[in-house]
């Protein structure tokens, strides 16, 4: 994965391996995300990526999110 | 038991006394409580509405009665939204309580409301709902710290088995006969003592503390569901689903017109009525408008009651059950890839899907859609290429007469038309599409009466919509067909009909009606005899892709402007004619 990161252990939530805890670094500033608690500090678990530009599927708490390849790939994690 | 009525804006309301306010997050069971707390039942869906409207209804506590307003969903109450504008303006208007329902199984933002609650100092009572699901899931939690933490009773509820709901009331009595404030040792209450901090560090904070984890048991729906997520095995679930669905719209609808609803039309009701009219009115034009060949009794009893109420019934039948069981966000989720392809998002899906239905509340659906780009976008692709299941219906009728390869060729023809108009206009309308972001609500067994009601909800308004336009039409059509005027516009629409298209004369009533109900343009050929299997399918293109019904054209119209609606009319007919006609010219070329 080519993806340049300012901070050290900080990845793109998009190429995050699958089926692992993460905790958010840092989201793009789009209302719906904070809503469901996909805000700095808060800690998901990533299923997976679907193939072919699909979504992100991941966990916060017991709820199940899909997240679009385009804002995914915004969302920063710390593994 | 009062009045219950959904309102959209009443200023009136916020003076009114003695209001209490249930709240929530999406989705926590609301309105299953305000049903139970009323006696009214209210229509629930399975995921989170856009329209803000909310429902009021009378509640007796003791001897004082009192307004139970079910708020719409919120997450937070920064009003980042319309539901949470409505929020915010309700809570400042004076209520006399708060009911806040909690999910038990989504702890942390449905602690960040309350704690957003809190800051009002209104008095609250917290219902901890869905603590069925929350123990299935492995969690345990601690009641009174959590209500020492909100500053609140927390009572534990099953909303959909009335468990806790005694105890419930029993504490909002308490806090409303209490004086005003539930904080008022600001100093030993955590509630006051951090509000300093940041709302998500304190709920997450909060919701760790309180949270136990047990040994959860999911059960088969929960697996179920998760596996519909992935790939293998969601998608061949997924086309099983799609498949089955069809199977049972096209295979039931059948089964209902012929055995049931044809020979109670047919044997039943048109000779019923035929020997009535022909009782009291005498031979003549009225006569025929009547009972004639297109006759309001005979042809309109056949075309509503048999060729169209039972495919419209079963899909409804079918919709809501794949929307309140949680089926379509999953599918959602699987087909967003063909989706963004396509240039909108997996999330307008379930809107276009809708559109099989009717276009009407797909289109007023499609403000869901976050930017004006994909609405446009969604309800071009529903006129261009999707066609309701009124005209699915008449189809189904059509070619039941030759072969069912028509109707999947149909079903081709359409979705290439879909592919073809999304890729243009997503390319010339400007813009952009937001990718999507959904929850995924537990896949469940829909709730029978809520079911049952929005049923009910959608044949009524079926007919209401449906019924008026229909009749019309049929009158247009039995006036032109008894006044000879339908053979002079023939004469002018013949170079058209006959020669580019190759339909006979008599097809014309069909373009002609088309205008004002879909389904209309494919029902009168229903009537012409000895069509050949082209000529069936040369019509039902037309049908399929012509311009959309009067009702289509009105929404259009309202919900964006007249220019548009002009403009996707102008272009679903020029399209309709042109690849009808070029079906028709090359299979002569070819035949
Ligand atoms: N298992 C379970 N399901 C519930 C409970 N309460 C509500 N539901 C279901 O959750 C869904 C959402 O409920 P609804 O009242 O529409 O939520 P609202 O959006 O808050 O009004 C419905 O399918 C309910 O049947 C509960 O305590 N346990
Ligand atoms: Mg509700």
């Amino acid at each position: 994965m080519k993806m340049k990161n300012p901070v050290q252990g900080v990845k793109s939530l998009y190429y995050a391996k699958d089926n692992q805890k993460y905790i958010i670094a840092d989201t793009p500033d789009i209302g719906v995300l904070k809503s469901l608690g996909i805000v700095k500090n808060a800690i998901v678990f990533k299923k997976m990526t679907h193939k072919l530009g699909g979504p992100v599927l991941l966990m916060v708490e017991s709820s199940q999110i899909a997240i679009g390849k385009d804002i995914a790939e915004k969302i920063l994690v710390r593994g | 038991m009062a009045a219950c009525h959904e309102i959209n804006e009443d200023p009136k309301l916020y003076q009114k006394s003695n209001k209490i306010l249930l709240m929530g997050n999406p989705n926590v069971g609301k309105s299953v409580f305000f049903s139970n707390l009323t006696g009214i039942r209210v229509v629930s869906s399975n995921y989170a509405g856009t329209t803000v409207s909310y429902t009021e209804g009378t509640m007796k506590l003791g001897n004082e009665t009192y307004t139970l307003i079910d708020v719409p969903g919120t997450y937070s109450l920064e009003a980042t939204s319309k539901a949470e504008e409505v929020a915010v303006r309700f809570i400042n208007s004076n209520p006399a309580a708060i009911i806040c329902v909690l999910d038990a199984t989504n702890l942390e933002r449905n602690i960040k409301l309350g704690l957003d609650i809190q800051r009002y100092n209104i008095p609250v009572v917290y219902a901890l709902n869905m603590v069925d699901v929350a123990k299935r899931r492995g969690y345990d939690i601690n009641l009174r710290l959590l209500a020492r933490e909100l500053g609140a009773p927390v009572i534990p509820t099953i909303a959909v088995k009335n468990e806790g709901i005694d105890k419930l009331t029993e504490e909002l009595q308490k806090i409303l006969n209490s004086s005003k404030t539930t904080c008022g040792n600001c100093a030993s209450c955590p509630g006051c003592a951090k509000l300093g901090m940041n709302t998500w560090d304190r709920a997450r904070e909060i919701a760790a503390r309180v949270r136990i984890k047990t040994e959860g048991k999911p059960s088969f729906l929960d697996r179920l569901g998760n596996s519909m997520l992935k790939p293998w095995p969601g998608i061949p679930i997924a086309l099983l689903t799609i498949i089955v669905s069809l199977g049972v719209i096209i295979g039931a609808g059948k089964f209902l017109q012929e055995y049931i609803l044809g020979p109670l039309v047919g044997d039943v009701l048109v000779p019923f009525f035929k020997m009535i009219i022909s009782y009291i009115v005498s031979e003549g034009i009225l006569h025929n408008v009547l009972i004639g060949e297109y006759g309001i009794f005979t042809i309109g009893l056949e075309w509503i009651i048999e060729s169209i109420l039972p495919f419209v019934f079963l899909f409804y039948v079918v919709f809501s059950f794949l929307e309140d069981s949680g089926i379509l966000p999953r599918l959602s989720v699987l087909f967003d890839s063909i989706m963004r392809k396509m240039g909108v998002q997996g999330g307008s899906m379930i809107t276009i899907l809708l559109g099989y239905g009717c276009a009407v509340p797909a289109i007023i659906g499609s403000r869901t859609a976050t930017t004006k780009k994909e609405r446009l976008m969604i309800s071009a692709i529903v006129c261009f290429a999707v066609p309701c299941i009124s005209q699915t219906g008449a189809l189904i009728s059509l070619f039941a007469g030759f072969s069912p390869i028509l109707l999947v060729l149909m079903f081709l023809l359409s979705f290439a038309v879909m592919m073809i108009v999304s890729s243009v206009l997503s390319r010339i309308i400007k813009g952009k599409v937001d990718p999507m972001i959904i929850e995924i609500p537990n896949l469940l067994m829909p709730n029978g009466k809520a079911y049952a009601k929005k049923l009910m909800l959608r044949m009524k308004n079926f007919f209401l919509d449906a019924e008026v336009p229909m009749l019309i039409s049929i009158v247009i059509a039995a006036l032109l067909k008894e006044t000879g005027l339908l053979e002079k516009i023939a004469v002018y629409l013949e170079p058209i009909v006959s020669g580019w298209l190759g339909l006979p004369r008599s097809a014309v009533i069909a373009l002609i009606l088309g205008i004002i109900r879909r389904e209309m343009a494919v029902a009168p050929l229903l009537e012409i005899e000895g069509l050949t299997a082209l000529q069936a399918f040369v019509g039902g293109t037309v049908a399929l892709l012509y311009l959309p019904c009067l009702s289509v054209f009105g929404i259009l119209s309202k919900e964006f402007n007249t220019k548009t609606a002009l403009a996707i009319s102008l272009a679903t007919t020029l399209n309709a004619l042109l690849v009808g006609g070029l079906i028709n010219q090359l299979a002569h070329l070819f035949m």
